[in-house]
């Protein structure tokens, strides 16, 4: 109880000399002029206006590239000729992500201010899955490495990794562009990517139609693909879905670069 | 010799491999290694054997965390080499110090591995001298069977036979097998077999009791129960008095009541009406499969008590002030001594939970593994750094690496003309034909034509069960009665579906031990006569440390039992019982860690519609509640 006492007398001192402080501040804004005080409280907000505005720009405009794509087809490749130019001792499957913000390396050498590009390599191990709906939101583009050299046997796996891609709900809302990237081009018994677009169409449309009947049990896909009752094309997708060739053993991807800077200005 | 020595980072850009030695190795073992050990959550094992053609690798590695770097050694699996542990330590220690995350180019290291490499091999070799036996490296080895690879548990027994007493496992087994050919037939106790049995049977005597029911028998079966560490070793057949009585033994009677048992009297009042599904339908409504499940998203912060007190008596000995810095701070590095016992304490949980210990221990190990060498970050406790690591890893393992869309897959079958094959197989009781009946019915809902092969030719009664579940449910039923080879059953029903056009054929298997030698073998004819799409392996959410046991044996069966070069194994889990097990969710981790298959389906009660899909999220929270 004592202690009580003492505690009510100290928060009572405490709070009249607040008061005090109060009173003192009151009375030193009454003899600033208004005019003064007003271009003060102006200059603040516009700060804080300027500030946040600052960061909704940025976060509008995300400078980041998502690497994605089955185990194997070569993303880390990309990763490092995308950053270093060279594929330096040859990659083993991934473990974690890698991750950079960089310059290309084919734009090193230009003058002027380049903006840097937020590379994300995302494993392709299907164990790792849910690493790449951590860095989905993020994106600016998207990158779906495919393995033209192999790319039969592993078809009906890609098409339902791209499948989930393609009805994740960021990619979706924020229409995310996505490239599907046939690497690996290098070598002669690939496959060309009009061939591997009308294979991915073929199965996704399949998916479409396996995937809608389970879809009340499945939470994870809340949208729908494409046009129901038409034939699926990537052309039907609310985002840009395009196609191109690339080889990351050799070092050809200008392609790819000329994606990442179509949606990351340099 | 090494045959090549790598360095890389987590990310998975090689750094330095050593070129001198660097032949070309066969297959791709890097790869396979961190697919299917790394990634597993088993990067706790001491060792990893590689088999390609013309090729036989181990594999040796360690982690640096902090760094983030991973050293891998290969060398053929002939060789012992003894200092390959001590060669990858020193390696690490040396190349920790000239490590840049910017550069990507260490040419300057071969020097510097070159003299390890010669200081470890003159270790090597002394200490061959001194001790001419010479320790080995990863002692009690034991190889896969025709696995691709297998796993080295350093002293820990490994999964296939390692519950088995050590010495006398191997020749235990090779006598079950003679055994088990001599009463294949007729006798259903003898069936019912195990290794244990059969040897001491075999000493007894030989010729008896075919067909017989033999209550002595019985008993021994039961003493049997849980302890398999008296293998082989107790010659004279002790017939036990305690009735120590398992689940596992009562064939008869644990199978549970397959839903309502007066199911005929309803369809058969409504007359044979054409739209069959519909009606099936109307009476039990969706099955759950389809039905969307609520996850509560309750607060994920709820801090384990125990951990929490844990950590804070070892807080309590390093005094209050340094902890609360070191809190501020974060920890310089975390040391094993730091995660034990809050790796202990999650050990423990885990096992209440019911997963096998084997598993909650290989698990630690791997999470310790990954986070030794890490830095706290500020404002985290051991504990809680643990419990986060432990998260993402039950996520990894319960997260299912392949598609486990059978619609899909059913479709892709019917585009080739040919019935999509599922067989159910599992020990006995633990729902195999009304899980069938039920997943029958799910796909009947999704117009997919069923027809089921009643293939458990074995057990009284199985057919007429079966064919009530499939009156109940209008589908089409194969049978060819009792007393028949179920492999050439099974081929003729999927020979009838091809007649009459259905999708899918659900074959039903009877009930048997994992031990049990004739009846795994006839499995094993079935699946390898037969190449179903599916092998879906049905397992009760009650067991505990078997679960480990069955699936494993049950894998390795199939694979031993096959004469195909590469043997069909399990491919999914189906898991039953599960609405009786309230939070003792660890039998799905166990089964999943041991077998790697995904579990497809959740049986979760008595009627036709208590089919779901496991739920990983809400699996990983109940385990680590």
């Amino acid at each position: 109880m004592e202690g009580m006492e003492q505690w009510k007398v100290q928060v009572e001192n405490w709070s009249s000399q607040l008061r005090e402080l109060l009173h003192q501040f009151l009375q030193h804004v009454h003899q600033i002029p208004p005019a003064q005080l007003y271009a003060a409280i102006a200059v603040l907000s516009l700060t804080t206006l300027f500030l946040l505005s600052i960061r909704l720009f940025r976060r509008k405009k995300s400078n980041t590239i998502v690497l994605t794509g089955q185990g194997g087809s070569g993303k880390t490749v990309l990763f490092y000729q995308l950053r270093d130019g060279s594929s330096h001792l040859g990659t083993v499957t991934s473990m974690e992500p890698n991750e950079g913000t960089f310059i290309l390396h084919s734009e090193a050498s230009k003058k002027g201010k380049i903006r840097p590009v937020h590379v994300i390599d995302v494993p392709g191990h299907s164990r790792l899955m849910p690493k790449l709906d951590e860095v989905l939101p993020l994106a600016a583009g998207l990158v779906f490495v495919v393995d033209a050299l192999d790319f039969l046997r592993n078809c009906r796996a890609a098409s339902e990794y791209l499948y989930d891609i393609l009805t994740n709900a960021s990619v979706v809302k924020k229409k995310i562009p996505v490239l599907i990237l046939c690497n690996k081009t290098d070598k002669v018994s690939a496959h060309t990517k009009e061939f591997i677009r009308k294979q991915l169409e073929k199965e996704l449309d399949k998916l479409r139609a396996s995937r809608s009947a389970i879809s009340a049990a499945d939470i994870a896909n809340d949208f729908t693909l494409g046009i129901p009752g038409e034939a699926f094309a990537f052309t039907q997708c609310q985002n840009r879905v395009t196609v191109a060739e690339a080889s990351g053993l050799t070092g050809e991807i200008a392609q790819v670069e000329e994606f990442i800077r179509e949606h990351v200005k340099p | 010799m090494l045959e090549q020595l790598l360095i890389f980072t987590r990310g998975g850009l090689i750094l330095w491999t050593c070129k001198e030695i660097g032949n070309a190795l066969k297959g791709s073992p890097i790869d396979t290694l961190i697919r299917s050990c790394l990634l597993e959550e088993r990067s706790g094992a001491a060792s990893f054997n590689y088999d390609a053609p013309g090729a036989a690798y181990t594999l040796k590695w360690t982690f640096h965390n902090e760094l983030g770097l991973v050293f891998v050694a290969v060398y053929q699996r002939i060789l012992h080499l003894l200092y390959v542990d001590d060669l990858l330590s020193m390696v690490k220690r040396e190349f920790a110090k000239i490590y840049d995350p910017k550069r990507t180019v260490y040419h300057e290291f071969d020097e510097t591995f070159k003299q390890l490499k010669m200081e470890a091999e003159a270790r090597a070799e002394e200490l061959k001298k001194s001790k001419p036996v010479g320790k080995p490296v990863s002692n009690g080895k034991r190889q896969g069977h025709g696995q691709k690879g297998g796993y080295d548990g350093g002293n820990k027994d490994r999964s296939e036979g390692g519950l088995a007493n050590d010495g006398g496992d191997g020749d235990g087994e090779g006598e079950g097998h003679k055994m088990g050919n001599g009463y294949a037939n007729g006798n259903h106790i003898g069936a019912k077999d195990s290794k244990m049995t059969a040897v001491v049977k075999g000493k007894e005597n030989t010729s008896s009791n075919n067909g017989a029911f033999d209550v002595n028998k019985l008993q021994k079966l039961r003493s049997k129960g849980g302890k398999k560490t008296d293998t082989v070793d107790n010659k004279v057949p002790k017939v036990d008095t305690k009735k120590k009585i398992t689940k596992k033994n009562r064939v008869w009677d644990d199978k549970p009541p397959p839903t309502k048992l007066d199911f005929t009297q309803t369809v058969d009042g409504k007359g044979n009406g054409n739209d069959n599904v519909h009606d099936v339908e109307e009476v039990h409504g969706e099955s759950m499969m389809d039905i969307e499940e609520v996850v509560s998203s309750e607060s994920e912060s709820e801090e384990d008590e125990e951990v929490g007190k844990e950590s804070k008596l070892d807080a309590k000995k390093k005094g209050w002030f340094s902890s609360m810095f070191q809190s501020i701070a974060g920890k310089a590095n975390l040391e094993k001594a730091d995660l034990e016992p809050a790796l202990k304490a999650l050990k423990d949980r885990l096992m209440t939970k019911n997963v096998a210990e084997e598993i909650a221990e290989k698990l630690c190990e791997s999470v310790s593994a990954s986070l030794e060498g890490k830095k706290l970050a500020s404002f985290t406790r051991v504990s809680s750094t643990v419990q986060a690591a432990m998260e993402e890893a039950l996520v990894r393992i319960l997260t299912p690496r392949r598609s486990i869309d059978i619609l899909r897959d059913v479709h892709a079958a019917k585009e080739q003309n040919k019935p999509y094959v599922v067989v159910f197989v599992g020990v006995n009781g633990v729902g195999k034909s009304t899980n069938l009946a039920k997943v029958a019915y799910w796909l009947l809902q999704h117009k997919v034509s069923v027809m089921m092969a009643a293939c458990d030719t074995f057990r009284s009664g199985a057919v007429e069960q079966l064919r009530t579940h499939a009156r109940r449910l209008q589908i089409p039923i194969f049978e060819k009665g009792y007393e028949k080879d179920p492999a050439i059953v099974a081929k003729e029903a999927i020979q009838e579906a091809v007649r009459n056009g259905s999708d899918v054929v659900l074959v039903d298997t009877a009930g048997r031990m994992q031990d049990n030698e004739p009846l795994m073998r006839a499995l094993s004819k079935l699946v390898n006569l037969n190449n179903p799409d599916l092998v879906l392996f049905v397992g009760e959410a009650l067991v505990g440390n078997d679960a480990v046991d069955q699936l494993s044996k049950f894998n390795q069966k199939l694979a031993d039992l096959s004469t195909s070069p590469s043997p069909r194994l399990i491919d999914g889990i189906l898991l039953t019982k599960f609405d009786t097990i309230d939070d003792k969710v660890g039998a799905a981790l166990s089964m999943v860690y041991v077998s790697g298959a995904p579990v497809m389906f959740v049986g979760c009660g008595q009627s036709y519609t208590d089919l779901k899909k496991l739920n990983v999220k809400s699996i990983v929270k109940t385990l680590l509640a």
